[in-house]
């Protein structure tokens, strides 16, 4: 028994050996980004005990008592929490299915210009808003939509009265979407139109001697050919749907719209880190990164059946 | 064969022609309405208090005057946090393509057994991001509480963008590198004076990727930055456009030509500007990077 093992840990070693001798370039390459992704991804992730514990800061993360799901009795007995998964979830399925088909028709569209300089022209303008920050966009938004603002100028020319929009909670949900579209559509037609170039030219040769029509060829021959790509990215984009981004509902809602509003995000700053609810936002956060995780790792397996080459990993 | 693709083109050219100008009309639509916010933005900063007063700009600037722009630019205080965004995003693109050029390398070596493990030790940050307060608290704990460094190092590695590098790094031919190394090359001198050189288009994407982030960031900043004098850009113009006590106070002024709204204007017009100004490259260098990044492969 004895003997069977140092044998086995000689043959072993011989190999570790070796390979350390050969690549220990490699690992001092990657140092600096290991201790990096240790100190900034992993060290928090493994702070998230605190959710299972009531921090104290004169303890610390690490020495604060334990108070097993406590946090998460109350998290879950909270009328907010619902609120805040509602939120997150009209929010999310939104974005996915009024904002995801534009990218696509607009790839459709650009691909059926023929003039070279018309279409770059567009695709460059209607690609600027993706660059620009949220603030930015909340900023124009706020202006835009608020007292003497181009919208209400507008209804004032038809004889409608002033209407304050980004204080009003039926508002924010159109607000939302319609940002989200002007920002992000524009580069989303990127990805398809790359997909839509790498199309086989001779398909659409044989459907004009068939005699299609352009529409004809849009509709049946590169609509289909695009669907792979289409689906994939949909069902990435349900599954990461949880994580919608802090900046964009942080700097478009005010106290008045929280109630639609408010999502882990926002909340979890809010409460965690201006309020310093440590434990209890933990608990929130934890929440979702742990659903998100679940969601992901589906939605990146369906994507992968889906088609060969679909999913992120 | 020519002939009837001839006929068939004659005989459907009619409806395509419609169907291109009605494709064309919708998409510039499309284009003009992207626009249009921008436009009136940059008519408000451009227009006098009064006109600003009795909302009388839409699309053109009434009483054209570039009082708001002169204050802003003068006394108004967004030079600072200007100059902290470019430096921090500066910085922070170096140090963020160093150290994804350094760890991106290795991994991108199949023969080198390890890089399967830390592939999935890079992954996992990708599909499981710690809770928000754990985070700010390890980061508080690093001292990067009202520090300029929360700017640069929450950004530095991606997972997206280091298997971007990655992939680029994989389709590297291996003659090349195989020739360094019978020349007697190390693995740091191939990678330095091999690979670096021809990868510069991959360098340019995803210094831009990480370029954008830093420049556009509003979250860290606004959990890590308490300090009026440490605001990084987006920080500043928030506060412009939030329009607090003090920049009403300055509005009120009779011999002050402009409003918080026109001022708020010039605060976002002049946040796009480098945007703008930048836009060339970045949408060059974007499109190729949009296209590159997956794990696999």
């Amino acid at each position: 028994m004895v003997s069977v093992k140092t044998k086995n840990v000689v043959a072993k070693s011989s190999g570790p050996k070796n390979h350390f001798k050969k690549y220990w370039p490699y690992y001092v390459m990657m140092l600096p980004g290991i201790i990096y992704l240790i100190m900034f991804k992993y060290v928090p992730m493994m702070g998230s005990v605190i959710a299972f514990k009531d921090y104290s800061a004169y303890k610390g993360i690490w020495e604060s008592a334990w108070c097993g799901l406590e946090n998460f009795k109350k998290l879950f007995m909270y009328p907010d929490f619902y609120k805040i998964l509602r939120n997150t979830i009209v929010l999310g399925l939104l974005k996915t299915v009024l904002t995801f088909p534009i990218p696509v028709i607009l790839a459709l569209m650009l691909n059926e210009l023929r003039n070279a300089k018309v279409k770059k022209g567009i695709q460059t303008i209607i690609c600027i808003p993706y660059f620009v920050s949220w603030v930015v966009v909340g900023g124009l938004v706020f202006d835009i939509f608020g007292v003497g603002g181009l919208f209400n100028n507008v209804r004032e020319f038809f004889g409608m009265d002033t209407l304050l929009v980004m204080q009003k909670e039926i508002w924010f949900r159109p607000i939302y979407v319609l940002s989200t579209i002007w920002k992000e559509s524009g580069w989303g037609t990127v990805v398809y139109l790359a997909t839509i170039s790498s199309i086989d030219p001779s398909l659409y040769e044989s459907a004009a001697i068939d005699g299609a029509s352009r529409f004809q060829k849009m509709r049946y021959i590169t609509f289909p050919l695009l669907i792979p790509t289409v689906l994939t990215l949909f069902l990435l984009n349900i599954g990461s749907f949880l994580t919608l981004g802090f900046d964009q509902v942080y700097n478009l809602y005010t106290p008045m719209t929280y109630a639609v509003a408010d999502i882990f995000d926002t909340y979890v700053f809010r409460v965690g880190i201006q309020q310093a609810q440590y434990s209890f936002a933990t608990a929130v956060g934890l929440f979702q990164s742990v659903v998100g995780l679940i969601m992901v790792v589906t939605f990146n397996k369906i994507a992968n059946k889906v088609s060969e080459d679909g999913g992120l990993w | 064969m020519k002939v009837r693709t001839k006929t068939s083109h004659v005989r459907e050219s009619a409806k395509d022609r419609i169907f291109e100008i009605v494709v064309t009309v919708v998409l510039i639509l499309f284009a003009v309405i992207t626009t249009i916010p921008l436009i009136s933005e940059l008519a408000v900063s451009l227009s006098s208090k009064t006109a600003s007063q009795m909302n009388l700009i839409n699309l053109l600037p009434v009483e054209f005057t570039l009082d708001s722009w002169k204050y802003l630019l003068g006394k108004g205080g967004i030079w600072t946090p200007f100059l902290i965004s470019v430096l921090s995003t500066i910085l922070g693109v170096i140090i963020a393509l160093l150290l994804n050029v350094l760890m991106a390398y290795p991994l991108s070596k199949i023969e080198f057994k390890a890089s399967k493990y830390i592939m999935l030790f890079v992954v996992f940050t990708m599909v499981f991001a710690a809770p928000k307060v754990p985070y700010f608290l390890t980061l508080r704990s690093y001292g990067l509480y009202n520090s300029y460094w929360v700017l640069i190092f929450p950004h530095i590695i991606t997972a997206y963008n280091l298997i971007i590098v990655r992939t680029f790094f994989k389709q590297f031919p291996k003659e090349l590198e195989e020739a360094a190394m019978i020349d007697g090359c190390g693995k740091f001198r191939i990678l330095f004076q091999i690979v670096l050189p021809a990868s510069k288009a991959v360098l340019a994407t995803v210094g831009l990727f990480y370029g954008v982030t830093m420049w556009n960031q509003y979250e860290h900043p606004m959990m890590f930055i308490q300090k009026m004098d440490l605001f990084p850009l987006q920080m500043k113009i928030r506060s412009i456009v939030d329009g607090g006590s003090e920049l009403q106070a300055i509005t009120m002024a009779q011999t002050a030509n402009y409003t918080p709204a026109t001022l708020s204007a010039v605060a976002v017009v002049f946040a796009i500007l480098p945007i703008l100004i930048g836009y060339p490259w970045i949408q060059k260098y974007f499109a190729k990077g949009a296209m590159l990044g997956s794990v696999k492969g």
